[in-house]
């Protein structure tokens, strides 16, 4: 599974809106107790219609195509609210398995021009092993299904005339540079491009056919594909072999995508090449564990909303830690009952102190009482 | 209370938690299903009936307008707000559906009802002195409470209460009765009133004002439909929820009993302080699956619905630990809460020969004592208060 971890979210602009937006939302809190009263209609509407739900933006499947043993493309067609993205962005499938809502962060791997043209776009899913949501999206989905997704966020890469290039891609982290180089072709622009793209083999290249049609309507693209382990006597990783044969390398604006074992190494690489700073991009791309870790509790906690971190030794509770690091939770019972204490966590593990059972490592709502952390842990407190 | 031994508490404690854990690994699709059923028959009802409550002049459409809302606002109340407010869909993962953030359709605030309810109630249920719902410190319902005069009348409290469910609901966290005494300040109630005033004044507007003005010519007969909804809600929920702790046989509970408790402890005092009632299908999903108050105090974050599968497994363990499962018809178990409001209107010596059933003892004596009559054991009564007066 992929997650761009350094993705900001697109504020929705909400409170530039209009006189009738804050008109519409006190209604909805005198008359439906809640903010957004479009939800509240939600439940008849999405039977009637699953593309009149609020709450998430519908998005129909259109197609679905093998890229590799173990990755495919899906086409969506979003709902046209949904607002459309820039070259480079990530969205998130918002999806439902087994009573449960899910929601995982990809790229988007086309132009932005496909959505503008023909209302589609691509994302591209690679499946982790022992992950407990792609496996499931890549063969619970059929074409015609409705999905959830989420506005695009994440930073833009319009491409821009001028500059040269380095595109340095891992695996599935080839997503976003496609979406990148797909709108260059789409402008026409002539920059010099190079593209390290690192794979296991060459069976696990994404997107090869669309890459082979780039590079006949990009002149300046150098594409350049290594299958790291294709021989696995002899390993050929990222190294300053595979820079030395990049033209002006200083003078290149350099993106990264990939595993954050290749991120970490192509930085140093680079920096030691003598690229400045704030010529290197990058979107870091980490595999979610899939296996629950089960060795000693304890970790970094990061309380978002105080922006206060603790080391927990894994010998408190959640929200003893808080409250050791000068925090008001609310709380009641302390002993899981109440849930007075329940909170949003935005990622990490916890067990439950009740179950013995650990939690997904995505986002969702956790009892602090009876809580510890297992690794580093972010909660909205 | 019934007593079991330290090792048997942690036995008990095990075999309930067991339980708990069976069904907190099943959760899944089916309880999605249920409680968005739930809210599209909630949706389709209130819809429905405010859609038919202009035409309420015809006798008949104000019945019907009255009845759908009534019946939505008890489905919003009891299986969606109450439950959802446990937690019990948090692992859902749907911002709809989050303890954290669900605002009911009622007077009381969300945020209240988790300190006064999920807390105090579920924490130290049927504890004289620390729950509050037992009573709503406004019913004397055992002998802890020392007897005054006022108590006479409590059966005009009953009424109130049920009839103003909402409103009662609402003020609890007030303690009003604390005021009184001096125990809490009003400035300490600040917010809470501030809280309490924007959502009551948000549920009288949303009912009284802006539906009637949506539909003025016939704004009095919107007003009349929404006030008879709105009873139709306070008088069933009220009904419930006094049906879940104080019938005959449930029993309450001292601090001193509680000091330290183990969880095994916990667990008995839940399961002998609460009662079921019984009924139709229907009768269930519109109690909110309070009908099954001895399966939801034991695990208060299990989709409700549920209790009625666990309730079996329940039934076995009480059987296994030798303690009484409290469960009756709904009519039946109604009418023992009402006896027993009226017993404890009584001064204590006159209850305990009226209605020696309340006894401590469960009423044994009154065997021995069979042949005194209402009138001869009034009598009796009379003539030795005289002759202690004298």
């Amino acid at each position: 599974m992929q997650e761009p971890v350094s993705a900001e979210r697109k504020s929705d602009g909400s409170h530039s809106r209009l006189f009738g937006r804050d008109t519409w939302r006190w209604l909805g809190q005198q008359i439906f107790n809640r903010q957004n009263p479009a939800m509240y209609f939600d439940p008849l509407l999405e039977t009637i219609n699953p593309f009149w739900a609020q709450r998430y933006i519908p998005a129909r499947v259109e197609a679905i195509e093998s890229e590799t043993h173990d990755s495919k493309t899906l086409t969506l067609r979003p709902a046209r609210r949904w607002g459309g993205f820039r070259a480079g962005q990530h969205l998130n499938l918002e999806v439902e398995k087994d009573g449960r809502w899910h929601s995982r962060p990809f790229s988007l791997s086309c132009a932005p021009s496909h959505w503008e043209q023909d209302g589609t776009v691509t994302v591209t899913i690679k499946k982790v092993a022992d992950g407990e949501i792609t496996p499931w999206l890549l063969e619970h989905f059929r074409a015609g299904d409705v999905i959830g997704i989420s506005r695009a966020y994440g930073e833009d890469h319009t491409p821009e005339p001028g500059d040269p290039m380095l595109f340095i891609a891992g695996g599935s982290g080839i997503t976003p540079v496609l979406s990148q180089l797909e709108a260059m072709a789409d402008r026409h622009l002539r920059n010099p491009v190079t593209l390290l793209y690192f794979v296991r083999t060459e069976a696990d290249v994404i997107g090869g056919h669309k890459l082979q049609t780039l590079a006949d309507s990009l002149p300046n693209l150098d594409l350049r594909i290594v299958a790291a382990e294709k021989d696995p006597q002899n390993p050929d990783h990222l190294g300053p072999q595979h820079l030395q044969g990049v033209n002006g390398l200083t003078e290149r604006q350099c993106f990264l995508c990939g595993p954050p074992g290749l991120m970490e190494h192509a930085q140093n690489l680079l920096a030691d090449a003598g690229v400045p700073d704030e010529r290197i991009s990058s979107t870091l791309f980490s595999v979610g564990p899939g296996v629950v870790v089960t060795e000693d509790a304890g970790g970094r906690v990061h309380f978002s909303r105080s922006n206060i971190t603790v080391e927990s030794a894994g010998d408190r509770r959640l929200l003893e830690e808080a409250e050791a690091a000068g925090l008001n939770p609310r709380y009641g019972c302390r002993m899981g009952i109440c849930h007075q204490c329940a909170c949003r966590k935005a990622s990490g593990i916890v067990i439950n102190q009740h179950t013995g059972q650990a939690s997904g490592h995505g986002g969702e709502t956790v009892q602090l009482c009876i809580s510890v952390p297992v690794g580093p842990v972010e909660l909205e407190l | 209370m019934q007593k079991l031994s330290d090792e048997q508490l942690e036995n008990l404690a095990q075999d309930l938690d067991a339980i708990r854990n069976e069904h907190m690994a099943d959760l899944g699709q089916r309880d999605a299903d249920h409680i968005r059923g739930i809210i599209r028959l909630h949706r389709t009802l209130e819809f429905g009936g405010r859609a038919l409550m202009p035409l309420g002049f015809i006798p008949p459409f104000l019945l019907a307008g009255m009845t759908s809302l009534g019946i939505a606002k008890i489905l919003e109340n009891m299986e969606i707000g109450h439950n959802v407010m446990h937690g019990q869909y948090d692992w859902m993962n749907d911002p709809e559906l989050n303890s954290q953030t669900y605002e009911w359709d009622t007077i009381c605030t969300a945020d209240s009802w988790k300190r006064t309810h999920n807390y105090e109630h579920h924490t130290f249920t049927n504890v004289i002195g620390k729950d509050r719902d037992y009573g709503y410190a406004v019913l004397r319902l055992e002998d802890e409470t020392p007897w005054q005069p006022k108590h006479l009348l409590q059966m005009i409290n009953f009424i109130n209460l049920s009839v103003f469910f909402q409103w009662g609901v609402g003020m609890h966290e007030l303690e009003f009765e604390k005021l009184r005494s001096g125990e809490v300040t009003l400035s300490e109630k600040a917010a809470f009133l501030r809280d309490f005033a924007r959502k009551g004044g948000r549920q009288v507007f949303k009912d009284y004002v802006f539906f009637p003005a949506l539909t003025l010519p016939v704004a009095p007969v919107v007003i009349a439909g929404n006030v008879g909804a709105n009873l139709i809600r306070n008088l069933w929920a009220s009904s419930v929820i006094f049906c879940g702790h104080f019938t005959e046989e449930a029993e309450s509970f001292t601090e001193q009993e509680c000091e330290n408790e183990s969880r095994g402890h916990w667990y008995l005092r839940q399961m002998t302080g609460s009662s079921n009632f019984t009924g139709p299908g229907w009768v269930y999903t519109l109690s909110g699956h309070l009908s099954h108050q001895v399966e939801h105090h034991v695990f208060p974050d299990i989709p409700a619905y549920r209790y009625r599968e666990i309730s079996p497994q329940i039934q076995a363990v009480c059987e296994k630990y030798g303690l009484h499962y409290n469960s009756a018809s709904l009519p039946r178990q109604y009418a023992t809460v009402v006896k027993r409001v009226a017993a404890f209107s009584l001064p204590d010596r006159m209850r305990e020969r009226l209605l020696p059933e309340f006894n401590e003892d469960g009423g044994q004596r009154r065997s021995q004592d069979n042949s005194a009559s209402l009138v001869s054991r009034l009598r009796n009564r009379v003539t030795s208060t005289l002759s202690a007066a004298a």
